[in-house]
């Protein structure tokens, strides 16, 4: 009911500030009818549209289109490159941008965003915000991984701990609500998540003594509906896992990535981040409920259905901040309806996603942490302190770089690092606003390289890979056709047969494909394919007849 | 064990803050109120080490635990590349503009011990060597300037030498000439190659899935798409010869290193 007056508000809006017909200079076309919350929970139907950071709430990106395949990747050429301007140094572009009737929307670093001609890389209008410049987390990661949509309004979150919605036509800020005071070392990098009427948010910042949250903020208003300490407060459940009130209060787990929803269900999967500090741990003793987490929240009032550990008393920085994959999958003969997630800690998880019951769990790189969950699903540790080397470095197994899954193979595709690194833990001191990841690492270079894996959702087992000289971040995109696009350090973007891992076309963009997963879909009748490099945004078809 | 280490640092930076306070004061009321110029710390071990706990807290994210890089840049090289002790200063006190580096509000004395234990592990100290430079020389053109450059003369196989008394300790280069295999820096890792019978011999200067950028020993760079190629096996060790004491004797080595030693000057100070 309450989405149907909605609707029709925002219906009545788009009359009001409709434009006069043709093209206006520095405004996007009208003849947008806007994306609805129908829309989205439609996710990959509209083929000429992918609405949602991973295309749809599955967060399997895993696109319906055809027309590029094993047989005819190998004739893909770009079609223009969008050079942002905004790098952000030793990180990536993260951006997945959105697609909607010609237009892209897409944000960069900095805080820069664009509205872009998707027909010929011009760009409509460019956003930026004016950021202070005592940032904090946002200043180590000044990156951003996109806009969500609803109606006219873009969503996008800022390096000051901030949600704007901006008109979609022209950049405009139509309402800015703060998130928490960046000062005290919170940022937010996430692509939001529309559910309804609501925009999910979360928030990084536990290399710094911070608390995580989950917001819902009212889509029409930014009026905050509820919110979800991840880490719980004095006398509530999960705070027994913590010594005292201060060290949970600071205690970090970051919501820092794009989770996934079952409308069926109701239920949000999202995320949590390491316990801060990140790799010192003598003043927090406990399992630290619920950093390094999966989370099964209830989307209308922003509570705990289930929740699972992966990395219990986290001491590397193994956040949790990954997208979460739903997907149908028949394990043990039983149709199941599952939560995948391969963790940072290098475990692959599959879980029931209505209890939270594990199926299955086994690691999906080498480590020297753990090599099996016990029956309770708690990972028999065989190197905790990390300090003889050679477990996954801080950056993990895998990172937020967004997995992709194709249902008909029943694969999981995933970029895997094997590395080795020491930890020394170090005590750290507590100055507002000064980072406090409570130690140091030493990576072993020379040992490290990377892979695209792709695992059998029934068994977790790897069924074929394809390896790369260095660990990377890059995400993955599947499509239908039967085909995997991926990237690598050294700036290839790449198609691989998703039966088989077989390499078929490759270009090299120039820079890391670092954090950002391709996206797809259907322009004029072509099938595009886009990726974020360097500061560039590239889009690649085959060959117009 | 190793928190204790941190407990000490933090003491010994404390104790730092309160023995240099007098000279620090008397440093900034002898002049005109400007950035200090001499680290107040220079040389001083009990810096160092503080400076290293400072570091691996606030910088060793980002720089990596050893300094050498990892998101930003490596800070090893710092000195040899023509900073200062009054550039890092500054540059750790305002950050770098437009990139992730940010400014530091922390008190001058942190910052100072911060560039003390930079300094003491960018810059080695002054070579000690029985041995006659002049000799050294002559050994040097004779053996190693084929593959090594200093300044405007040499080969380009192996690492520039130019500045190689400023930035490696007498250690390091001993190591380096009696055993080179012991550590390869990457864009030094001998490569052989094989396209169609030919066989190509060089240094990997970049190399991704696809394919690979070498400098060969007759000094031509070239890249290939692997696919054309039939074999790449990349050499175990050095490309350097191992020169034990029956090729080069003590003696003789002391003259080379005396000589090595010479080879101080930052790029552009001269």
């Amino acid at each position: 009911m309450r989405r149907g007056t909605l609707l029709a508000i925002v219906s009545v809006s788009v009359a009001a500030l409709s434009p006069a017909p043709g093209r206006a200079q520095g405004s996007v076309p009208a003849a947008s009818r806007g994306v609805t919350a129908a829309d989205i929970r439609a996710g990959l139907a509209d083929p000429t549209r992918w609405v949602t950071f991973s295309g749809d709430y599955t967060g399997q990106r895993h696109s319906p289109l055809t027309q590029i395949t094993p047989r005819n990747v190998g004739s893909l050429v770009s079609q223009w490159t969008f050079q942002t301007g905004s790098y952000a140094r030793g990180r990536g572009f993260e951006t997945t941008p959105l697609a909607v009737d010609g237009v892209l929307y897409v944000t960069g670093s900095n805080n820069y965003a664009w509205a872009i001609d998707a027909r010929t890389g011009r760009p409509f209008w460019e956003y930026r915000r004016n950021l202070p410049n005592n940032l904090t987390y946002g200043a180590l990661a000044p990156v951003n991984r996109g806009f969500a949509i609803l109606g006219d309004r873009l969503y996008m979150v800022t390096l000051d701990a901030h949600l704007l919605a901006l008109d979609r036509r022209t950049g405009g800020v139509v309402w800015d609500v703060q998130l928490a005071n960046y000062r005290e070392g919170y940022a937010a990098t996430l692509a939001p998540l529309i559910v309804d009427d609501q925009v999910i948010v979360g928030i990084g910042g536990g290399e710094y003594a911070t608390r995580g949250f989950l917001d819902s903020y009212d889509a029409a208003t930014g009026a905050r509906r509820w919110r979800l300490y991840t880490v719980p407060g004095p006398g509530e459940p999960g705070s027994e896992t913590w010594p005292n009130t201060k060290a949970a209060e600071r205690g970090g787990g970051g919501t820092w990535m794009t989770g996934s929803y079952d409308p069926k269900l109701g239920l949000l999967y999202w995320g949590t981040g390491n316990p801060n500090p990140d790799i010192y741990s003598a003043n927090r003793v406990g399992d630290n409920l619920y950093t390094a987490s999966l989370l099964a929240v209830d989307a209308k009032t922003g509570t705990i259905r289930w929740h699972y550990q992966f990395t219990p008393h986290d001491t590397h920085d193994w956040d949790a901040n990954h997208v979460p994959v739903l997907a149908e999958v028949t394990i043990g003969g039983k149709p199941r309806r599952v939560v995948m997630v391969a963790n940072r800690n290098s475990f692959f998880y599959v879980l029931d996603r209505v209890t939270g019951e594990l199926l299955i769990g086994k690691p999906f790189t080498s480590t020297t942490w753990a090599r099996e969950l016990d029956a309770k699903g708690r990972p028999i540790v065989l190197n905790a302190d990390g300090s003889q080397g050679c477990l996954p470095d801080q950056w993990g197994g895998t990172n937020f770089n967004p997995p992709a899954y194709n249902p008909k193979l029943h694969l999981f595709f995933v970029s895997a690092r094997e590395t080795c690194a020491r930890y020394l833990p170090q005590e750290p001191q507590y100055v507002p606003g000064e980072i406090t990841p409570g130690g140091v690492t030493w990576i072993d270079r020379d040992k490290q390289y990377g892979a695209l894996r792709a695992l059998d959702a029934r068994t977790g087992d790897l069924k074929w890979e394809f390896r790369f000289p260095q660990a990377n971040l890059a995400g993955v995109m599947s499509t239908a056709s039967g085909l995997v696009f991926s990237g690598d350090q050294e700036g290839n973007f790449i198609a691989f047969d998703a039966a088989s891992g077989r390499q078929l076309w490759h270009y090299q963009t120039g820079a890391s494909i670092w954090g950002a997963a391709p996206m797809t879909y259907m322009l004029d009748g072509r099938q595009q394919v886009l990726i974020a490099s360097g500061a560039a945004l590239i889009s690649f078809a085959l060959p117009a007849r | 064990m190793i928190s204790d280490y941190g407990w000490r640092s933090r003491r010994l930076i404390r104790a730092l803050a309160g023995a240099r306070l007098l000279g620090l004061l008397l440093l900034t009321c002898a002049g005109p109120v400007r950035a200090q110029q001499v680290n107040p710390f220079e040389g001083d071990a009990a810096a160092v080490t503080a400076g290293a706990a400072l570091f691996a807290g606030r910088c060793a994210d980002c720089h990596g635990g050893d300094a050498k890089g990892s998101r930003g840049p490596d800070l090893t090289q710092r000195w040899a590349a023509g900073a200062t002790d009054e550039s890092t200063f500054a540059t750790i006190r305002s950050g770098v503009p437009g990139s992730i580096m940010p400014p530091s509000a922390a008190p001058d004395h942190e910052l100072w011990a911060i560039v003390a234990y930079l300094r003491s592990i960018s810059v080695a100290p002054k070579l000690v060597s029985s041995g006659n430079p002049a000799r050294g020389r002559e050994l040097f053109v004779a053996q190693c300037l084929q593959c090594h450059r200093v300044g405007a003369e040499g080969g380009a196989l192996g690492p520039d030498l130019t500045q190689i008394g400023l930035t490696r300790s007498r250690e390091a280069l001993v190591t380096a000439l009696r055993d080179p295999g012991a550590s390869v820096p990457a864009g030094f890792r001998g490569v052989e190659l094989e396209r169609r019978g030919e066989r190509i011999e060089g240094v990997v200067k970049a190399e991704d899935a696809f394919s690979i950028q070498v400098l060969t020993t007759d000094g031509r760079l070239l890249g290939f798409d692997k696919s054309a190629l039939t074999r790449i096996t990349p050499r175990a060790g050095s490309l350097m010869p191992v020169y034990s004491p029956d090729k080069l004797n003590d003696s003789a080595l002391e003259d080379l290193l005396a000589y090595l030693g010479t080879l101080r000057d930052p790029v552009g100070a001269k």
